[in-house]
């Protein structure tokens, strides 16, 4: 898929994360936690996982993360990823 | 569940509970939510463009997860509409709690916080870096000084000042107030500035970003009555520029014009010889330079293009700001000014 459009998904809660993605030229995945330094490079190979899973090539993934598991990494960045998605 | 307060019934509710908070409430924020339970207000939160304002929860709700609820939702409709990053001022003591919710902290003063959302700060800075990277004389640079302005527009004074800041050091910096609240919009002060200094090699021309605390939106809400709201602010953004600008940029002097008539440039400066050496930053004032006797000063600019003076513009600016000045667009907001009474800055 492409990204078209600013979306997001998730909240702030404990164990949950924020996704918030947008049209760029290149594909970058930035990421903020509570548990960044253990967790970060966990994190990232999820939202890489899951982007090169939708053929995601182009834009510009933010995450702020308090210590989601995988499954909802995963459900939000998709969820996000259908938002921005062209009609 | 956190949803937008509607009517005037829930604003007053939400008033009440932010006074009850020992905080006041400020009318002519862009989102104002909340969350209820059992058909009272628990909780209520604002956001005013990019900042986050009058969060308070109910003492008996305090410690849950109504906090997270609260600013999540603030952050996702700040981010749909268009920001990208939010900031909070609040209280030292509570920190620590934004900081859970993956803000950082960027600068802390006695009485204040300041926090950001989404981690612009960073990138920030790297764009300045790329820029002095592109120009020949800054990026090698070890040391550099830097002159924060507002050039609402470029005078003969900043001119002067920048040509006697800029041989004293190897690098200098300019740093224009990107906030637009000026006579003169952002892009334009920017370009004068530019187009002011082109015969300078050393000098660059970067902007704050919105990284300068201005008095026009340092929300005071969470300060008790009678607060010096002024002194508070300026130290929140000295500190910022002493303890996170200018080691970022490698800025160990700070030059700055004397100010003989405006009371708040007077403070300002004050604070600068008081707090800048904290971070190794050296505080340069500089006499300010005259025309006919007086010191130039923007806001003369602004008077004399409000009464279309020309020949009084023509000895406070320099060439470059004239022609801009003497555009249609300068022109148009001349004739802003002329309908509106002048504002400091």
């Amino acid at each position: 898929m492409r990204i078209a459009r600013r979306a997001q998904a998730g909240t702030m809660q404990s164990s949950d994360l924020m996704v918030a993605v947008e049209p760029a030229e290149a594909l970058s995945v930035e990421i903020e936690s509570t548990v960044k330094k253990q967790f970060e490079h966990l994190i990232r190979a999820v939202a890489e996982r899951v982007l090169a899973a939708h053929g995601v090539t182009a834009g510009r993934v933010r995450i702020t993360d308090r210590g989601a598991l995988d499954y909802a990494i995963q459900a939000r960045l998709e969820t996000a990823l259908a938002r921005a998605a062209e009609a | 569940m956190v949803v937008q307060l509607v009517g005037g019934a829930d604003r007053a509710r939400a008033r009440a509970l932010v006074e009850a908070q020992g905080l006041s409430f400020e009318e002519g924020v862009d989102d104002l939510v909340g969350a209820f339970e059992g058909g009272a207000l628990v909780a209520t939160g604002a956001r005013a463009g990019d900042v986050l304002e009058m969060i308070a929860i109910d003492p008996a709700h305090q410690g849950g997860g109504l906090l997270g609820e609260l600013v999540g939702e603030l952050v996702r409709r700040g981010l749909a509409a268009g920001h990208q990053g939010l900031f909070v001022f609040t209280s030292p003591r509570h920190a620590q709690s934004f900081e859970a919710l993956n803000f950082r902290l960027l600068a802390s003063q006695a009485e204040v916080a300041l926090l950001e959302y989404g981690g612009r700060f960073e990138a920030w800075v790297e764009a300045c870096r790329a820029r002095l990277r592109a120009h020949a004389a800054g990026g090698g640079a070890a040391e550099a000084g830097a002159v924060v302005l507002n050039a609402n527009p470029f005078t003969l004074g900043h001119q002067w000042l920048v040509e006697q800041a800029a041989a004293r050091v190897e690098a200098l910096h300019l740093l224009v107030v990107r906030e637009d609240r000026s006579a003169f919009p952002f892009e334009a002060r920017r370009r004068l500035v530019e187009a002011g200094t082109r015969h300078l090699p050393n000098v660059a021309v970067l902007d704050t970003g919105p990284y300068a605390v201005s008095a026009l939106t340092f929300p005071a809400y969470f300060l008790g009555p009678g607060a010096p709201v002024p002194q508070i602010q300026l130290e929140l953004d000295l500190t910022l520029f002493g303890a996170r600008i200018a080691p970022a940029l490698r800025v160990r002097r700070r030059f700055f014009g004397s100010e003989p008539g405006c009371a708040t440039t007077r403070a300002y400066n004050a604070a600068m010889h008081r707090l800048l050496p904290r971070w190794g930053v050296e505080p340069v004032e500089l006499r300010r330079v005259e025309a006919g006797g007086a010191p130039i000063s923007a806001s003369t600019v602004r008077a004399a293009l409000a009464r279309g003076d020309v020949s009084a513009l023509k000895a406070l600016v320099p060439g470059t700001t004239l022609a801009y000045l003497l555009s249609p667009e300068g022109r148009a907001v001349g004739a802003r000014l002329s309908a509106a009474p002048g504002r400091h800055g």
